[in-house]
């Protein structure tokens, strides 16, 4: 055999899994991609490979890869398609989109997209901007919005020096996070303690030192019921909450609110106001010398207050270890010793991560593990400046014009779609979100949202669920066939990467940016509309955003780019401290971190009819819905299971390997059970991202519902609580 | 000085990701299957630990050919199709080889991997080819947490060397006297199978 051509071997990032951008060798030989191996980086620490990313080569060249556009042929859903040109598919979206937009006003078109191109054409047209990350992972950024001012609190409680003790609060990171892992490996090897707290033995609770078995949802009972114990020995860190928490700031006894200066004196100031103990009177929480007060009541002027310290106090009273026991149904010493170990061993890291927030009051359980961390001083004070920080370019760039699209949370598009409340959204354009495989309650989306919907484009590289349904189908191409920066995901890296072009565009497929600039033209916009891959780039490298200062495109070719980061310590909050007590929250009852029952628990009425939690958890295996069609990794997880307790199986009759039906009033899905220990009584689990016809019947959103939060509603966007659903389970004979 | 190539794996932080079986699929071309696997000590299943919830243990461990000193594959084959370089490594001459799989039940790893396509024997190479240009093997360069080292068993000063010692390493099945250069770390629990 002679070898024809030389291999070349190009540097870029993975685009596979979301969240991170390992950096990858891409090994091209005539033309084509033959393999990927793991980049180096300065720091060595950032280079990683996984499953996922080595199965590249499988993805690009994957047989069912969408080949030129396609038109609807028969009903929605039906399958049957029409090759079309491209100039006949972009005169089609085009002429209407242009229909539509004049009959129902420009809001009327919407974008639910994971591929930032879209934002230009959709800022073009004064259009709706569906924000995805309601699918599941907008609870947690509600609540670090709430806590650190921020969305990415992570940074916060995660990026620990030397922790003696890490914990994974709902984390799978061996698993979903695999390039996190190193740290806790590293931590771990340098003796620190690992507790795991979830429902399911994950292989990261296999590697911890203490599993916690949790009552899905309760987590805010137990990170209470912690800081009881913590607050009754007074093991409280006083300084840390003193010096960076609201913990100090008197809270009014009328309204709740936070008392100002101007309440007390003729000053106008937003001043907060703190009890010096030394003096015995108010203070401006910025006067020096003074010895705030974290307990106790008093009166400033006419004025009842006391410390927010002291209210978190008296919640925590509320969850004595019986209480929390109950709640959680973990044994009260274990609680107890977890919370004694916690403060010993400080300090401590902990890894919230999305599981936690999967439940409806989701956003709550991740206040409550800040707060833990908060008042015990385990909180990294330039969590801010780390990491993902670096990479926020002005997202102006991105537009057209000076307007940002219109921003529309997920769920709230359930609702303009099939009410027309706050308004119709008649034309919807998905890229890189799949909507119809993976977003809740599924019979409502495919027998309400779908026929209340005049147009519908997928961009995409395969005929995913969502595609089926779409009128017209563009095939675009993976993230070797075009140039683009990216902002790189993995909060941790400093690195900003290049991702050039490295194949050719595969059959007749193309970059979404050149789908973007040719309907622009068709669409009437002006000369300037169409940017090109390289001038997308310089305009993001010239924003003139400080984290780009001295990055140039010449740079980047040569490989990753260190980011300057910010100079901020402190939070992002109203304060600028860290509140665990926010006054915005108090018309929604919730400023305090307080447990409230997941809404459908197996302690809610409903529970009679469907008495088994279901979760969907993310896998090792794929990456949401992305990499369930690639037979490597089918190899290793062929189908769907239901992960269910042998007790659970017992009480239904049902033995490991048999076809099972979940359901509730919502939908069902069929497919086979694995009976196993991995899983708590009262819980069962489909891992999530497979597609419709994986299963023998049904599919696993059906299961879930869109119901929304109004408290995550009013700090940003509701989320979609994946883990907070109730079903039963019937062996199929 | 002669060599005698193997590897160490850590069970400790080995997390099953199966980074490993994607690398020895993507480095040797295989559509099918993979000459590494990782199996779940544990409960009945993929994934699945032993004992009664909340009680309950679990670990991975990949199992690939152990490149044993006495093969017992090599003595197996009736067309010494199998044979041992002096480096260590034990390879397939896929020429002689006629499929016949008397070295599959020989092995007592089940590291051997039965090809119909082309009805031949295939296994682990310890990526001789990589190691022949200087580079190490695929999958030690790919795991995710750096579970696995690769070196020369028989330089008492290499890494793997002090690394068994200072760790205790263990070879699988010792009782079967076939002396294998892959080495393991056993977890905190003190296991390995």
């Amino acid at each position: 055999m002679t070898e024809s051509g030389e291999t070349k071997v190009i540097r870029t990032a993975c685009g596979i899994v979301d969240g991170v951008r390992c950096g990858i060798l891409a090994h091209v030989k005539n033309g084509v991609l033959v393999k990927v191996e793991p980049a180096e980086f300065p720091d060595p620490r950032f280079r990683h490979i996984c499953a996922r990313a080595l199965c590249s080569t499988q993805f690009v060249y994957h047989p069912d890869r969408l080949k030129y556009p396609l038109k609807r042929a028969g009903k929605r859903g039906e399958g049957k398609w029409q090759r079309i040109s491209w100039d006949e598919a972009l005169d089609t979206i085009a002429k209407r989109l242009t229909v539509i937009r004049k009959k129902n006003g420009p809001e009327s078109l919407a974008w639910a997209i994971e591929v930032m191109a879209y934002i230009r054409l959709a800022s073009a047209l004064e259009a709706t901007m569906i924000n995805p990350i309601g699918f599941g992972d907008a609870a947690g950024p509600c609540a670090d919005e709430v806590t650190f001012g921020t969305q990415y609190g992570h940074l916060y409680t995660m990026d620990i020096k030397s922790p003696g003790m890490c914990v994974l609060w709902g984390a799978n990171q061996a698993e979903t996070r695999p390039y996190y892992w190193r740290r806790i490996r590293d931590a771990r090897e340098r003796g620190a303690k690992l507790v795991a707290i979830d429902p399911r033995f994950t292989s990261s609770a296999s590697k911890a030192d203490l599993y916690i078995s949790i009552r899905p949802g309760t987590d805010a009972a137990l990170a209470l019921g912690m800081m009881n114990v913590i607050f009754e020995k007074g093991l409280q860190d006083k300084d840390f909450i003193i010096k960076h928490t609201v913990g100090p700031f008197l809270v009014r006894g009328d309204n709740g609110m936070f008392l100002r200066e101007r309440d007390i004196s003729s000053l106008d100031s937003d001043n907060y106001v703190i009890w010096d103990t030394r003096t015995k009177k108010p203070a401006a929480h910025v006067e020096e010398g003074t010895l705030p007060a974290l307990d106790g009541a008093y009166k400033a002027g006419d004025i009842k207050c006391r410390p927010a310290f002291q209210l978190l106090v008296d919640l925590a009273k509320q969850y004595p270890l019986e209480t929390a026991s109950e709640i959680t149904e973990i044994p009260a010493r274990t609680i107890e010793g977890f919370a004694l170990d916690y403060i010993n061993r400080k300090p401590v890291a902990s890894y919230r991560s999305m599981g936690l927030q999967r439940t409806f009051h989701g956003d709550l359980s991740w206040r409550a593990v800040a707060t833990l961390a908060a008042v015990t001083g385990n909180i990294n004070l330039d969590g801010y400046n780390e990491g993902y920080r670096r990479f926020l370019f002005d997202a102006n760039t991105m537009l057209y014009g000076d307007k940002f699209p219109r921003p529309m949370p997920l769920l709230k598009a359930y609702e303009a779609i099939t009410t027309g409340q706050p308004y119709p959204i008649k034309a919807l354009w998905l890229a890189g979100h799949n909507f119809i495989n993976q977003d809740p309650d599924n019979n409502k989306v495919l027998k309400e949202l779908v026929p209340n919907l005049e147009f519908i484009v997928v961009a995409d590289m395969f005929m995913t669920d969502s595609a089926r349904y779409a009128d017209i189908v563009l095939p675009t191409c993976s993230f070797f066939e075009y140039l683009d920066m990216l902002p790189p995901l993995d909060i941790l890296s400093p690195y900003v990467q290049l991702q050039p072009k490295i194949i050719e565009p595969l059959y007749e497929s193309r970059p979404d940016r050149d789908i973007v600039n040719e309907i622009g033209l068709r669409m009437g916009l002006g000369d300037d509309f169409p940017v090109s891959a390289e001038q997308y780039v310089e305009r993001l490298l010239s924003s003139g955003h400080p984290s780009m200062e001295g990055i140039t495109l010449e740079k980047l070719k040569e490989g990753p780019v260190e980011a300057a980061p910010y100079n901020f310590t402190g939070f992002g909050t109203a304060s600028g401290r860290l509140e665990f007590y926010s006054e915005h929250m108090k018309e929604h009852g919730q400023e305090l971190p307080l447990y409230i029952e997941p809404i459908e628990s197996a302690r809610q009425p409903q529970a009679k009819k469907y008495p088994l939690s279901y979760l969907s958890t993310h896998t090792k295996y794929g990456n949401h819905s992305l990499l369930a069609n690639i037979a490597w990794l089918r190899e290793l997880n062929a189908e769907p299971l239901l992960e269910m307790n042998p007790l659970d199986a017992a009480k239904r009759g049902i033995a490991d390997g048999n076809i099972v039906v979940a359901f509730n009033d919502r939908g069902s899905v069929k497919l086979r059970v694995k009976v196993h220990q991995g899983i708590r009584p009262g819980v069962v689990n489909i891992n999530e991202g497979w597609w419709r016809h994986h299963f023998t019947e049904g599919s696993y959103q059906e299961l879930t519902h869109a119901t929304i939060n109004p408290a995550q509603l009013a700090v940003f966007d509701p989320n979609s609580a994946m883990y907070d659903n109730l079903v039963e389970v019937r062996k199929i004979d | 000085m002669a060599k005698r190539y193997g590897l160490v794996i850590d069970l400790e932080r080995c997390i099953g990701c199966n980074t490993c079986i994607m690398a020895c699929k993507l480095e040797n071309s295989l559509e099918k299957g993979s000459w590494i696997r990782v199996d779940t000590i544990g409960g009945p299943h993929r994934d699945s630990p032993e004992g009664q919830h909340p009680q309950l243990s679990m670990h991975f461990l990949p199992v690939l050919c152990m490149h044993c000193e006495k093969p017992p594959c090599l003595d197996a084959c009736p067309l010494e199709a199998i044979f041992k370089r002096s480096d260590g490594i034990v390879m397939v001459n896929e020429k002689k080889c006629d499929g016949c799989q008397a070295c599959l039940q020989a092995c007592p790893y089940g590291a051997l991997v039965y090809d119909m396509t082309s009805n031949i024997v295939q296994k682990c190479t310890l990526c001789a080819h990589r190691i022949e240009k200087g580079l190490e093997p695929f999958c030690k360069i790919c795991c995710e947490t750096e579970a696995i080292y690769f070196g020369d068993l028989d330089d008492p000063d290499s890494s793997i060397s002090k690394l068994i010692a200072a760790r205790r390493a263990a070879t699988l099945k010792p009782q079967s006297g076939t002396r294998p250069a892959v080495h393991y770390c056993a977890t905190r629990q003190g296991r390995i199978e």
